[in-house]
């Protein structure tokens, strides 16, 4: 029986449409913005037509960083710091590992590892009132 | 009534009316013109004729030293803006197609970059003929409404046609529909117009060189 | 509960606020706007309150129903939909035949003038409507009921927006489409045969953000999503520009992936949003596995010729027409030669010679 690989499909390399050049100077601008101004900005990735040689290019320009983190949220979202400081590739997946939405942060630290202010009181408050417990649990005891 | 519905007219009922009416109009004429007739010669010719008319057709395509001093630009550019209708018109793919569709007749297309090229310069020259006509005392005197029609007509489909291409100022729907209109617009006015000359031309180049032959000037 | 907004939803269900952000993003991103209008986004996913939505399908093969519920993402999705209260979806919903329709009214008439209208399929008007009845009511009746109380119809498929292949020639049943029957409400049209999953999550999430209807072109279809053709983000256009052409659908142009323009693409003439977006999750479209688009989201592309027939070919063959013109045009050249020729002859007949008597005279 013929198997799948016996069907001629010729895989044909249109290379890179220049879109990654594109991108990496416009990461290049926001990245002066924040050295000039402290002006945080990101780049939506999804909606870029990047053939799949773009997109190496593009992380292949930009390299790996020291920082990997993953937030837990609704799904996983991975980031990593690029060779570039203060670059940074944030994807969010889904709880089946699909890409949700896949953006480059140009920031001193992305905004989704930032500690949310209103959370940050609740989370005082509990640790508050679990103090208040083991108190209570110790006087009794 | 939508871009989408305009380009699926110009497609159907459009192209059918417009190709109808260029068909009957243009064997009406050469009918009427065939039929005319001419009187026999009943002198002998002063030389042989035979090959004289075809040469004709052919010879009067070069222009003479003196015209070619004369009216130089109007030489260059009626070359060009013929050459480039030509081209444009005969292998762009999606015209091949057309025609093949039509006629089953089909040929080699030529990259979209160069026909691209070559609209603009036909473009440019058509342009340059037009300034020309409006501002040159005699052929001014000589142009009628006609003459500005069948240039309009002419440079019509080739604008809507480059514009589409380019998807400048509206959307290329519309564009693609505009053109196809123009074009057929082109096609209605062909057989009313100096625009049968395309046609014509032969017969008349072939009598003329004929009947100079017979007199002794054959070429 | 109704009058919970979509972040306090969020909170209940223990989503954090990082939780939320991640959400606005992606939703920013589903939505094709720039990343800076998370901020917005966020802003107003806190202070929408829960639309009501009812969804009518009438003449349809459900195949957008089917679509939708394939859509990606299913987290966010779900999250959308959960924030939504979908009233009425005879599909989807679990009661049927009397009861449903009970609930159809009495979610109108909770939420009048203020739900959102989703329908599916065109509507047929021939013969009193007979084509397509729902509970013995016309769906052109259950069309202009419903819509009276709707804050915005959204007309998803290319047979609520346009009509589609019901109201293909010779369109028996007379179908139209909604925005031929409803003129005194906002219509969101999002064609498609199918919509692009996404494209319909997009669209309705947008409303759901922002309460507003999105930018629209002169054929009510999301500018964002339909704002451009086929043709210019197709990845195949630098062998259009080169004339490179695939002849037959396995030739070795068409493996080495060259235009399909030959094949019948109508991708130039086509708003969608399939080259970008692509379906089933980004896996792949229609042209990138070596079929050229039919123009399923433009109006009448049942009937713009054959689909495997190039864009600049006629529609219908003229080979008839043409015919009866040059036998018409040979006839009347003919006709017109014999008056010519007897005009010369009565001329020569009416020719007076001048003699010598007359000049005489
Ligand atoms: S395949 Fe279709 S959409 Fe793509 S370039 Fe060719 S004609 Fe355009
Ligand atoms: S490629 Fe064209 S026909 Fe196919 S789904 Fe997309 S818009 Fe419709």
């Amino acid at each position: 029986m013929s198997s799948l690989k016996d069907i001629g499909v010729h895989v044909v390399h249109v290379g890179g449409n220049g879109n990654a050049r594109a991108v990496l100077r416009e990461v290049e601008n926001l990245l002066q913005k924040l050295v000039e101004k402290g002006e945080e900005s990101s780049i939506d990735l999804s909606g870029l037509p990047l053939s799949a040689e773009d997109y190496d290019l593009l992380e292949e320009t930009l390299g790996e960083g020291e920082v990997v983190a993953e937030v837990h949220s609704l799904g996983p979202t991975r980031i990593h710091e690029t060779g570039v400081p203060g670059v940074w590739w944030v994807t969010h997946y889904n709880d089946e590992d699909e890409v949700l939405a896949e953006f480059i942060e140009v920031a001193w630290c992305p905004e989704i590892l930032l500690a949310p202010e209103d959370d940050v009181k609740d989370g005082l408050e509990a640790l508050r009132a679990r103090l208040f417990e083991l108190k209570q649990e110790s006087n009794h005891g | 009534m939508s871009a989408m519905e305009l380009l699926l007219w110009a497609r159907g009922p459009g192209l059918g009316i417009a190709v109808a009416i260029f068909l009957f109009g243009m064997t009406l004429r050469l009918f009427e013109i065939y039929s005319l007739g001419r009187k026999t010669d009943l002198a002998a010719p002063r030389s042989p004729t035979p090959g004289s008319g075809w040469r004709t057709v052919f010879s009067r395509s070069l222009p003479y030293q003196g015209t070619w001093h004369r009216s130089g630009l109007t030489v260059i550019t009626g070359f060009v803006f013929h050459i480039g209708l030509f081209i444009v018109l005969l292998f762009l793919l999606p015209h091949i197609k057309l025609i093949h569709s039509l006629t089953g007749l089909s040929w080699p297309a030529l990259p979209t970059s160069l026909v691209d090229l070559v609209t603009v310069l036909t473009l440019i020259a058509l342009l340059v003929v037009l300034v020309h006509r409006l501002m040159d005392p005699v052929k001014r005197l000589l142009s009628g409404f006609g003459d500005y029609l069948a240039w309009a007509v002419t440079f019509l489909p080739l604008l809507t046609g480059y514009m589409a291409y380019h998807h400048l100022l509206l959307d290329y729907t519309l564009l693609l529909a505009l053109h196809i209109l123009s074009a057929e617009l082109l096609l209605v006015v062909f057989p009313f117009t100096k625009l049968t000359h395309t046609f014509t031309l032969f017969i008349a180049r072939w009598y003329n060189g004929d009947i100079a032959a017979r007199k002794g000037v054959a070429s | 509960m109704a009058d919970e907004t979509l972040l306090e939803i969020l909170k209940r269900r223990g989503i954090s606020r990082r939780g939320f952000l991640k959400f606005c993003a992606a939703t920013t991103s589903l939505l094709a706007l720039p990343p800076s209008m998370a901020v917005a986004v966020a802003d107003s996913l806190g202070r929408l309150k829960r639309p009501a939505v009812i969804w009518l399908s009438f003449q349809e093969c459900t195949g957008c129903t089917e679509s939708l519920t394939r859509a990606h993402s299913p987290s966010i999705e779900s999250l959308i939909f959960d924030a939504i209260s979908l009233d009425y979806h005879h599909t989807l919903q679990a009661a049927s035949g009397h009861a449903a329709e009970e609930a159809r009214e009495h979610s109108m008439k909770a939420d009048w003038g203020k739900y959102l209208l989703i329908v599916d399929g065109s509507i047929p008007l021939k013969d009193g409507g007979a084509y397509s009845t729902i509970a013995g009511i016309s769906n052109l009746q259950m069309l202009q009921e419903a819509a009276a109380g709707a804050a915005a119809i959204v007309a998803i498929g290319t047979c609520a927006a346009f009509g589609g292949l019901p109201h293909a020639q010779p369109n028996p049943t007379g179908a139209v489409a909604v925005s031929d029957i409803i003129k005194d409400k906002p219509i969101i049209n999002v064609p498609g045969c199918p919509p692009v999953p996404a494209v319909m999550v997009g669209v309705l999430a947008h409303y759901l953000t922002f309460g507003s209807l999105p930018d629209l072109d002169d054929l009510g279809r999301p500018r964002a999503f339909y704002g451009e053709s086929i043709h210019d983000r197709c990845y195949r256009r630098p062998f259009y520009d080169q004339g490179k052409f695939a002849k037959t659908f396995d030739d070795a142009g068409a493996r080495d992936g060259w235009c399909l323009f030959e094949l019948g693409c109508k991708g130039p003439t086509t708003h969608n949003a399939c080259a970008t977006t692509k379906w089933n999750g980004g896996t792949s479209w229609p042209v990138q596995s070596g079929h050229g688009c039919i123009g399923c989201s433009e109006p009448d592309f049942w009937d713009a010729g054959g689909f495997y027939k190039a864009l600049s070919t006629p529609v219908d063959s003229v080979t008839g027409a043409a015919a009866a013109a040059v036998a018409v045009g040979a006839a009347a050249g003919v006709a017109i030669g014999i008056a010519n020729r007897q005009r010369k002859a009565q001329a020569r007949a009416e020719h007076q010679t001048v003699t010598i008597e007359d000049l005489e005279k």
